[in-house]
C-alpha cells in the first residue's frame, strides 16, 4: 500500500466526487481542414507574422517569429495555403492576430519515420537554441518560454515532474503518462541536464491505480535517479505550494525559487524538440463535461477548432450551459465553438446546468466556508470586503498577493460572489500602481 | 451540431457547490416545517394565525426595504425564514399585532436599516422576539394547553420551565423539577408511560438504570410552550438534516449545549437541596426554547463568527449566558437574550480569530 500525502490547510475534496476513469487511451483527432493559429500562445507579446495571404507553408514551417526572449515562435501545424490573417479572440487573450491555413499538399513529418538526434552530445547552448527554435513553452497558462524559464531557474536544487492532474475532469497528464511515459522521462532527463538539480522527484495522483506499476517500473528502468511521490486526490494539490508540502521533508528547503516544476506535456514537448527537432504543433486535450457524449483525451493539431473536437467526442448529449477552455475552477470561458486549440489548451469542458449550479450573486452571509477551503490560509471574504471599498492596500497587507487564484473559495461560496475575479483585478491594479 | 448556441460567459470558477444562500434559507424553513405542523396539531388556528401573520409582515417589510434600497431580495428566502422563526417563537393565540410588529421590527430596522442581508449585526428573528418580549410581557407570557391534552382549545396553562422557575422563586424546595410539574396540572400521558416502559424493559433495564416517566412527554411535545419549540424530537431530527447536509455548522449548537448542559447538571439540583451534580439535564434541555434557538437561530451565519474557534467560543458563551439568565433572571427563558447579547461580541471574536488563525498576516511570504 502506497502512502499518499497531501497538504495541510484548506482545499477541496471534490476531486473524489467527480468521475475518474483510470488509464484513458489517447485517440488521434482528425486533422483539421482549416487551422486557425493565433500568433500569441505564450506569455509576453505576440509573435510577428512572417507569412502573407496566399503563401504556401509546409508542415512545421515558422509562421510567427518571436522577437523577444519572453515570447515564442509559432509554427504551422499543417501544410497548406494561408487563406486569411485576421484578429480573433482566444480564451486567454483579447483580440490577437491569427493565421488561417487550409490544408493542402503533403505532410513532411506525419506518417514518416523521423530522424533521431543524440541530445546527450549537444552542448547546453545548442539545446537552449533548439528549444527556442522549436517554440517550446510551458504547456499551461501563462505559457512562459521554456528556455527563459530554465535560465531563471539556474542553480535549482529540485526538479519536479508534476503528474498531478491540474483540476477535476482533466485527465490529460495522466493519460499522457501512461501512453508516452518513456518519452516523458527522457524529456525529464534532458531537463536534468539543463537545470542540473540535486534532487529529482515525480509526483503522481494515488488514483493512477492501473498505471502505478508501470510508472514505478519506468522510474526504475530510467537512468535518471528520482523519487516517486503519491498524493491524495485533493484540489489544488498540483499548485506549487501544495506540491512543496508533499515533497519538502527532510531535505533542502523547497521553495518557488528553488524548484523547477514541469508537467508531462511540457517534458514531452522538450523531448520531441531535441530528439526529433519537432516544433510544437500538437496538443493533448481532455474533452469532458456533462454535456459531452464520449469524454476522451485527444491528440490534436494546434489550430483545430473546439467545435471539431467536441464533434469528434460524439457531440453534445445535453445542452451545455458553459463552455470552458482549461479546468472547471481556473479555466477561461469561451465565446464560440470556432475558438482554436493552442499550445496552452489542456482541456475543453462543456458543463451542464447541474454542474455549474449557477445562481444569483447575493450579499456575503459570512458563512466562513471560504476561510475553511483557502489553501493559502487567506480570508477571501475579508479581502473581498476591502476590495469592494477600493482599499487595495489593506487587502495587500492581508495577503492578497499570496492568492493563487485556485478558485476554491469561489466554488464553495453560497452567495456566488466573484471572489477570484476581484482578487485578480485588485492584484493587477496594485501591480500597475507600483 | 449548431455553432450558434448561446453560451454563458462568466469568470472562473465555472462549477459550484449546489447550495446557494437562497437555498440555505428556504431549506432551513423546510426543515422547520414538521415542528410547525406539530404546533398546528396542538393549537390549530391559534398556531396558524401568528405564524402566517409573522411571515406575511416580514415579507411586506422586506419588499418595502427593497423598494427603498432599489434591490428586491424577496427571492433569497431570508425574510420568509425570519418571519417563520418569529411566528414559531410566539405563544399560541397571541394577539395578531404582536408577531406583525415584531416581524416588521426585525426585517426593517434590525436588518434593513443596516443595509440588508449580510450587513446586520444582530439576529433579526431573535431581535424581533426580544422586542415583543419587552413590549408585551403579559401577552408573551400567556400560554395555553395543547388541544389534545386539555380536550378543548384555549385553556390556559403554564410552560414546564416557567412553572418550575416561578416555584423556585417562591421558595419551593422539595423533590425535583419533574415532580413539581404535577402541581401545574401536568399528568403523565398514556403514550409516555407506554414508551417509558418499553425503553426501560428493553434497553435501560439491561444497564440497571431506568427512565422516570414524564420525560417522553417533554421530548415529544405534550406540554405548553411556543408554537415551534414544543417537539424536541422533531427539532433534533431537523438538526440532523441541517448538520449532515452541511446547511449549518455543528460547532455553535454543540458548544452551546455542552456548556449549558454542564452548568445545568452541576448547579440546577441546588434549589431542590440535592447538592452539586444533580441537575435535571433532560428537563433543562427539553423544556424551553433552547433547542429551537440553538439549531435554527444561533447558527445564523451572518451574525455568528466564521471561524471554527470563534464558533466554539460564541456557542460556549451563549450556553453560559443562557444558564445565568435562566437561573437568576426574572423570566424563565434566557436563551434569546443570550444570543442577542453575544451578537455584540461577534466582530471582536472575528477580529481576534482572523489574526490568530494566521489568515491575514502572510504578506511576508511569496
Amino acid at each position: 500500500m502506497i502512502h499518499a500525502k497531501t497538504f495541510r490547510h484548506g482545499g477541496l475534496r471534490l476531486a473524489q466526487d467527480l468521475p475518474w476513469t483510470g488509464g484513458l487511451p489517447i485517440d488521434n483527432a482528425f486533422l483539421p481542414v482549416t487551422a486557425l493559429i493565433p500568433l500569441k500562445q505564450h506569455a509576453g507579446p505576440a509573435a510577428r507574422c512572417v507569412v502573407q495571404k496566399g503563401d504556401f507553408v509546409r508542415e512545421g514551417a515558422m509562421i510567427g517569429k518571436s522577437e523577444r526572449g519572453d515570447s515564442a515562435h509559432i509554427h504551422a501545424p499543417i501544410p497548406g495555403i494561408i487563406r486569411d490573417i485576421r484578429r480573433i479572440r482566444t480564451a486567454s487573450d483579447g483580440p490577437v492576430e491569427a493565421v488561417e491555413i487550409s490544408l493542402q499538399g503533403s505532410f513532411d513529418r506525419l506518417g514518416k519515420r523521423a530522424e533521431r538526434y543524440i541530445w546527450s552530445s549537444m552542448s547546453r547552448a545548442d539545446m537552449f537554441q533548439t528549444l527556442r527554435d522549436r517554440g517550446v513553452v510551458e504547456m499551461e497558462e501563462p505559457g512562459r518560454p521554456l528556455g527563459e524559464m530554465i535560465a531563471s531557474h539556474e542553480r535549482c536544487s529540485f526538479l519536479v515532474l508534476n503528474c498531478v492532474e491540474s483540476e477535476p475532469y482533466i485527465r490529460t497528464e495522466g493519460a499522457l503518462m501512461s501512453a508516452r511515459g518513456k518519452e516523458i522521462l527522457d524529456g525529464l532527463a534532458i531537463l536534468q541536464k539543463l537545470v542540473s538539480p540535486e534532487h529529482t522527484a515525480a509526483v503522481f495522483d494515488v488514483r493512477e491505480e492501473s498505471e502505478r506499476a508501470s510508472i514505478l517500473g519506468l522510474l526504475g528502468a530510467s537512468e535518471t535517479s528520482m523519487e516517486a511521490c503519491f498524493t491524495e486526490p485533493r484540489y489544488p494539490q498540483d499548485m506549487p505550494n501544495q506540491l512543496f508540502a508533499v515533497l519538502g521533508s527532510g531535505k533542502a528547503v523547497i521553495s518557488p525559487a528553488n524548484a523547477f516544476i514541469v508537467r508531462p506535456s511540457t517534458a514531452l514537448a522538450v523531448y520531441e524538440a531535441l530528439v526529433f527537432a519537432k516544433p510544437v504543433m500538437e496538443r493533448y486535450v481532455t474533452v469532458a463535461g456533462g454535456a459531452i457524449k464520449h469524454p476522451s483525451v485527444l491528440k490534436t493539431r494546434i489550430g483545430t477548432s473546439i467545435g471539431d473536437l467536441i464533434e469528434e467526442c460524439g457531440g453534445f448529449v445535453d445542452s451545455p450551459e458553459k463552455l470552458v477552455v482549461g479546468g472547471p475552477l481556473r479555466g477561461q470561458p469561451v465565446f464560440s465553438l470556432d475558438s482554436p486549440i493552442t499550445k496552452l489548451t489542456g482541456g475543453i469542458l462543456a458543463l451542464t446546468r447541474e454542474e455549474t449550479n449557477r445562481s444569483r450573486t447575493e450579499a456575503c452571509i459570512r458563512c466562513g466556508r471560504c476561510l475553511e477551503v483557502c489553501p493559502e490560509r487567506l480570508a477571501p471574504c475579508e479581502l473581498f470586503r476591502f476590495i469592494e471599498k477600493r482599499r487595495y492596500e489593506e487587502a495587500m497587507a492581508n495577503g492578497l498577493a499570496n492568492c493563487t487564484c485556485c478558485g476554491a473559495c469561489g466554488y464553495v461560496c453560497p452567495s456566488r460572489i466573484h471572489l477570484v475575479e476581484a482578487f485578480r483585478f485588485a492584484n493587477k491594479a496594485m501591480g500597475a500602481a507600483k | 451540431m449548431t455553432r450558434e448556441g448561446r453560451m454563458l460567459v462568466g469568470p472562473a470558477p465555472h462549477i459550484h457547490v449546489r447550495q446557494s444562500s437562497a437555498s440555505l434559507a428556504w431549506g432551513t424553513a423546510l426543515v422547520l416545517a414538521p415542528a410547525f405542523l406539530w404546533g398546528l396539531y396542538c393549537f390549530g388556528f391559534d398556531a396558524l394565525i401568528p405564524v402566517a401573520v409573522a411571515i406575511a409582515s416580514a415579507m411586506v417589510g422586506e419588499a418595502l426595504v427593497g423598494l427603498l434600497l432599489g434591490n428586491m431580495t424577496l427571492h433569497d428566502g431570508t425574510a420568509f425564514l425570519t418571519g417563520f422563526l418569529i411566528g414559531l417563537s410566539m405563544p399560541p393565540g397571541v394577539p395578531f399585532y404582536i408577531p406583525a410588529i415584531a416581524s416588521l421590527f426585525a426585517v426593517c430596522l434590525v436588518k434593513g436599516a443596516f443595509g440588508g442581508l449580510g450587513s446586520n449585526w444582530m439576529n433579526p428573528a431573535l431581535a424581533g422576539l426580544v422586542f415583543a418580549l419587552l413590549n408585551w410581557p403579559t401577552e408573551m407570557g400567556t400560554w395555553t394547553w395543547p388541544r389534545h391534552m386539555a380536550g378543548v382549545a384555549g385553556i390556559s396553562g403554564a410552560t414546564p420551565l416557567g412553572f418550575v422557575h416561578s416555584r423556585i422563586l417562591s421558595g419551593a424546595q422539595s423533590g425535583d423539577a419533574l415532580g413539581l410539574l404535577g402541581a401545574a396540572g401536568y399528568s403523565v400521558s398514556g403514550f409516555d408511560s407506554g414508551v417509558t416502559g418499553f425503553l426501560n424493559s428493553g434497553l435501560f433495564g439491561r444497564f440497571g438504570v431506568s427512565l422516570p416517566s414524564g420525560y417522553i412527554d417533554l421530548l415529544v411535545g405534550n406540554k405548553a410552550g411556543s408554537i415551534g419549540e414544543l417537539s424536541g424530537i422533531l427539532l433534533l431530527a431537523g438538526s440532523i438534516i441541517l448538520i449532515s447536509r452541511r446547511m449549518i455548522r455543528w460547532e455553535i449548537p454543540a458548544s452551546m449545549l455542552v456548556v449549558f448542559g454542564g452548568l445545568a447538571w452541576t448547579f440546577c439540583g441546588l434549589p431542590f437541596g440535592n447538592g452539586f451534580f444533580s441537575g435535571d439535564l433532560l428537563f433543562e434541555l427539553f423544556s424551553g426554547s433552547l433547542l429551537l434557538v440553538a439549531f435554527f437561530m444561533a447558527t445564523d451565519p451572518v451574525t455568528s463568527p466564521s471561524t471554527r474557534g470563534g464558533m466554539l467560543l460564541y456557542g460556549a458563551c451563549i450556553g453560559a449566558l443562557t444558564f445565568v439568565l435562566r437561573q437568576f433572571g426574572s423570566g424563565a427563558e434566557g436563551v434569546a437574550f443570550a444570543v442577542v447579547i453575544m451578537n455584540c461580541f461577534v466582530p471582536s471574536i472575528s477580529r481576534v480569530e482572523l489574526r490568530r488563525g494566521n489568515h491575514s498576516q502572510r504578506s511576508d511570504r511569496g
